[in-house]
């Protein structure tokens, strides 16, 4: 019996010392091979609409990415013969990023917002243009987010995008936060600090968080908040103050067409109000508003945009309201007290005092 | 019934016995008298016989309780004596569109000042969306506008309408009234005030619709033609009107909602609120309480006429 558990013991333990030993050996075998033609640098293929296509890839084009530990065959498994017959496959990340995986990939389902996204549906309504995985995070040289040397790093995201979106990344790259991020200062948005990461949606499709009511909203995230305004100098109150507007409250009730934060100020090219090509910059203001309120002239632009009454700032504005106030307080006072006057006769005459 | 009572022999021979007994009753006096004292107790006895007729079944006898009931509030209303047109049908009109018109303006604009509040998005939805109740908005502010001018025009154009307006204006008697009666209310006098057609609370009701229909008109054209206001003014013209706009919508409706609602509905004496904005009607007795300088003008323009009369009748 005892010997019999033993044998067992020693059967299993032999299994898992060979895979030990034989798993880089045979990596190595499979890396041997595919460098044979993919090493040399001047292999690739010029594809029928001219463009060329390397195919060059070395034990090198994986070192420090975080597929460090893979070897070829272990994402293009389709690859069984040498020369391939068939052109392989595009590599398929989900077969092993998917929550409960046993690869050692991360255990997300974050691949799961693609497949809603714009890009997954166009992939899934047969668009080959539209990007897979690889598209934005890279083939071989993929890295953490948190990696600057990553496609997909917070610095360098706008220019992957950009790589199909071009005329858009143009737009941005000049606008207010493409400079600033291009400075690095890292609290300026990104594509995906407005458009989300996996989950990018069309500005049309009421999930976006790009969308004509969620705009407002998607701004406040930054531009409500005192300890990320206050470094640049602006003010964080123009959130509630465009709240407060009829613009923001009509856009609150779900109106579409409706002003919101990027109808003035721009959707990718936001410039600061100085900047002669802003929006908003004073010279531009009636082009801007006539937008919608056709036979804007430069009137719309004397006066604050962002009224608060309550802010001394206003002048005339907070005056009236200041007005207002103490008229409210003092008629109602009044009117109450004397409700209160003839509620107490009434109460000492009944009680026959 | 007296038709009927004829036709009845039982009738007859009810009234024979009436007659005889009375006439027993009475051999000592003088017949004039006598025969005024048979008839009494023959209509009292009557009504008595026809009374028990009439309740037989459950049914007839909640009829004849609605009846009585009717008869006693139309004797209280005779008690309390005849009652005075106090809003003709013009004024009560006015009255009735603008009503409906500022209910309209508030259920549509009070939304738009507090976006947060649990009933905007419903009053908003209501309509269909922020765009619909915008419009009604508009259809709201067309209302009180038609009231402002049909009213100017009355005032204008109507006698009423102009002795009304002269007696609204705001005299040192107001002021008078107003110390006098926070001392009545208060237990140091025992007389009350005496107003005449309109109260100081009348008249700062009247003068303070008058405020709030000039500001809210006003700002509120400003803000429906913004375009054209925009040819002319700078933007910040635009805000202030704004800012008119919602304070003084807020402050009017808390006058309606307060003050107004309190002297015509909360109050004691009014509750649950008078019909007297639908019939215009007031009392005797309410006249001489609340209005006793107007009754008694009334009363003496009566008495001069009836004098001027009286020779030629």
């Amino acid at each position: 019996m005892r010997g019999k558990f033993l044998a067992a013991g020693i059967f299993i333990a032999l299994g898992v010392v060979a895979q030990g030993f034989w798993t880089p050996a045979d990596a190595k075998v499979s890396l041997e091979k595919c460098t044979i033609c993919h090493g040399k640098p001047e292999f690739r293929k010029i594809l029928v609409d001219g463009k060329i296509r390397d195919l060059f890839a070395t034990e090198d084009s994986l070192k420090g990415s975080v597929h460090e530990k893979k070897t070829c065959v272990d994402c293009h498994f389709d690859v069984s013969e040498i020369p391939h017959r068939q052109r392989p496959k595009r590599v398929t990340c989900t077969h092993c990023h998917y929550k409960g995986n046993a690869e050692g990939a991360p255990q997300s389902d974050a691949y799961l917002e693609y497949f809603g996204s714009v890009h997954g549906k166009a992939i899934a309504k047969g668009n080959t243009k539209a990007p897979l995985c690889q598209d934005c995070h890279g083939s071989h040289a993929i890295f953490k987010v948190k990696d600057p040397g990553s496609h997909v790093s917070r610095l360098s995201v706008a220019e992957t995008c950009g790589r199909c979106h071009i005329e858009i990344y143009a737009q941005y790259k000049t606008s207010i936060h493409g400079v600033a991020l291009a400075r690095g200062i890292t609290e300026a948005p990104a594509c995906t600090g407005c458009h989300g990461e996996h989950k990018i949606y069309d500005h049309k499709d009421p999930k976006s968080s790009v969308y004509a009511t969620h705009v407002a909203e998607q701004c406040s995230t930054c531009h409500a908040s005192v300890l990320i305004m206050s470094k640049f100098g602006i003010e964080a109150e123009q959130v509630a103050t465009y709240q407060n507007s009829f613009h923001g409250v009509a856009s609150g009730f779900g109106s579409r067409t409706v002003a919101n934060c990027a109808s003035c100020h721009g959707i990718h090219d936001i410039r600061p109000p100085e900047d002669p090509l802003s929006m908003v910059n004073p010279k531009n203001v009636p082009t801007t508003c006539g937008k919608c309120h056709p036979g804007a002239n430069p009137n719309f632009a004397l006066g604050k945009m962002h009224v608060d009454s309550h802010s001394k700032e206003s002048g005339i504005i907070y005056y009236t309201a200041l007005f207002f106030k103490y008229l409210t307080i003092g008629t109602m006072l009044a009117l109450i007290a004397h409700i209160f006057l003839d509620m107490y006769g009434r109460t000492r005459r009944l009680r026959g005092e | 019934m007296s038709m009927n009572d004829k036709k009845d022999p039982k009738r007859q021979t009810l009234e024979q016995e009436i007659k005889t007994t009375v006439d027993e009753e009475t051999a000592g006096l003088d017949p004039s008298e006598a025969g005024k004292i048979r008839e009494k107790v023959r209509a009292r006895v009557l009504e008595e016989v026809e009374r028990e007729r009439r309740i037989r079944t459950a049914k007839e006898r909640r009829e004849e309780e609605r009846r009585r009931r009717e008869e006693k509030r139309r004797e209280r209303l005779h008690e309390e004596g005849e009652t005075f047109e106090r809003f003709n049908r013009n004024f009560r009109f006015q009255h009735i569109v603008m009503f409906t018109s500022v209910i309209i303006l508030i259920v549509t604009g009070m939304p738009i000042k507090f976006p947060e509040f649990v009933l905007s998005r419903f009053l908003v939805g209501f309509w269909g969306g922020i765009h619909n109740s915008t419009l009604v908005h508009r259809i709201g502010a067309v209302m009180l506008i038609y009231f402002m001018v049909h009213h100017l025009l009355y005032t204008v154009f109507s006698r009423r309408g102009r002795r009304d307006l002269v007696l609204l204006i705001p005299t040192p008697k107001d002021a008078r009234d107003a110390v006098q009666n926070v001392r009545h209310f208060l237990g140091k006098t025992e007389e009350k005030p005496r107003f005449g057609r309109f109260s100081y609370i009348e008249k700062f009701d009247y003068w303070a619709v008058y405020w709030g229909c000039v500001i809210m008109i006003g700002s509120g054209l400003f803000l429906w033609f913004e375009g054209i206001v925009l040819k002319y003014f700078p933007k910040y013209i635009l805000d202030v009107a704004l800012e008119m706009h919602s304070d003084e919508a807020m402050l009017a409706t808390m006058a309606i909602v307060i003050w107004h609602f309190y002297n015509v509905h909360f109050n004691p004496d009014r509750f649950p609120g008078t019909l007297m904005w639908w019939h215009g009607r007031i009392s005797e007795h309410e006249m001489k309480e609340e209005h006793p300088l107007e009754y008694e003008e009334i009363m003496a323009k009566r008495e001069k006429q009836e004098g001027a009369e009286g020779p030629g009748r």
